[in-house]
């Protein structure tokens, strides 16, 4: 297969899965610059198993997969605080613009407050309750799949969500974002 | 769980629903595919400036350090006098930047850079010590590191890098003025 076979091959396969995987590496690092960073690393990581990838038959799945554990394996090592980062595509900032409509500015400016608050107190989480929480209630992941994802017990997945919801709803009523 | 707790969880959880995560850029899924069919694209990794100058040294890797005040400070207690130094302003920020020199480009090397108390690294708040893995080009590549002083203190700022069973560790005086 010439190089401009594979490409195409891999393109044909990757693509429908873009938009899941971009959110994950949204979800999993917090900034833009990281996520695209991530995003770019499992593509390079993935062409090189293109012979693999052809033969799997949920490639999405996979590819996520593939995606949490480079983020294990090389961003946790950084030990950064992805979600203190404020100037690169920190959702209060770059992330929230995108909620802002010309219909109601005060009805948007109220959403951006209230999701600036949900950043912040996101940001108290450790990274396990975090990932987990946005996983399961952001993006809809079940639990099994975050267990296939993570490699984590479904107990304690279930553990982790439980607290991590607890928490949020401890810092949220403290500061009056939920009644 | 209470009721009061269950309508909490609730508003928590129509919440977290509605977070939004922005689009990727126009052109950002295009680039990428090119990049990762490129096996020689250099990976723009972790906002390294990875720069190559072509040059290479006989063999293995080196390290130097450049940067923009004078190399010469006043002797620092607790601390070698014959490696390079630097001085840095107390509580502002001052980017130092390290030449790596390898005879070829490398794959998965190891950084870790490990700090003086009172001595961060900008966007590392409270970590002394911080590692990536990145890609070095052969000839010379360059790492800026802004460092922030909180104390006075100053120290010895290690900087080692790793490839397989190699290993150079270098060795930079901060003081605080």
């Amino acid at each position: 297969m010439t190089e401009a076979d594979q490409s195409h091959v891999f393109e044909r396969v990757v693509r429908p899965h873009f938009d899941r995987l971009y959110r994950l590496a949204w979800r999993l690092t917090g900034s833009k610059a990281e996520a695209e960073d991530l995003f770019q690393e499992l593509l390079v990581k993935a062409f090189g198993l293109l012979h693999e990838i052809v033969k799997i038959e949920e490639p999405g799945s996979w590819l996520c997969r593939v995606m949490y554990n480079l983020f294990i394996d090389q961003h946790r090592r950084f030990a950064r605080e992805r979600m203190h980062l404020v100037d690169e595509g920190h959702l209060p900032g770059e992330g929230l613009a995108g909620l802002a409509g010309d219909l109601d500015p005060v009805a948007d400016s109220e959403r951006i407050e209230i999701f600036g608050r949900l950043d912040a107190a996101l940001q108290q989480l450790s990274e396990d309750h975090r990932i987990v929480v946005l996983l399961h209630d952001t993006e809809g992941y079940k639990l099994n799949e975050i267990q296939e994802l993570t490699g984590t017990p479904i107990g304690t997945v279930k553990s982790r969500l439980h607290r991590a919801r607890a928490r949020l709803r401890q810092i949220l009523s403290d500061d009056g974002t939920i009644s | 769980m209470n009721e009061k707790d269950m309508m909490q969880e609730q508003e928590l959880l129509e919440l977290l629903k509605d977070y939004p995560v922005p689009q990727a850029q126009a052109g950002f899924y295009d680039q990428a595919l090119v990049q990762a069919a490129h096996q020689g694209t250099r990976r723009q990794r972790n906002r390294w400036m990875l720069t190559g100058f072509g040059s290479a040294i006989a063999a293995g890797f080196a390290i130097w350090v450049i940067t923009a005040t004078l190399m010469t400070t006043p002797q620092v207690p607790d601390v070698d006098p014959t490696i390079p130094g630097v001085t840095v302003m107390l509580e502002e920020e001052h980017t130092v930047r390290l030449m790596f020199a390898s005879a070829m480009a490398l794959d998965s090397a190891t950084l870790t850079v490990s700090l003086p108390e009172g001595i961060e690294l900008a966007g590392f708040p409270g970590q002394r010590e911080i590692t990536w893995e990145t890609s070095l080009e052969e000839g010379k590549n360059l790492l800026p590191l802004t460092l922030i002083a909180l104390t006075p203190a100053g120290g010895e700022l290690l900087a080692r890098l790793e490839h397989k069973d190699r290993s150079q560790t270098f060795r930079l005086r901060v003081e605080v003025s």
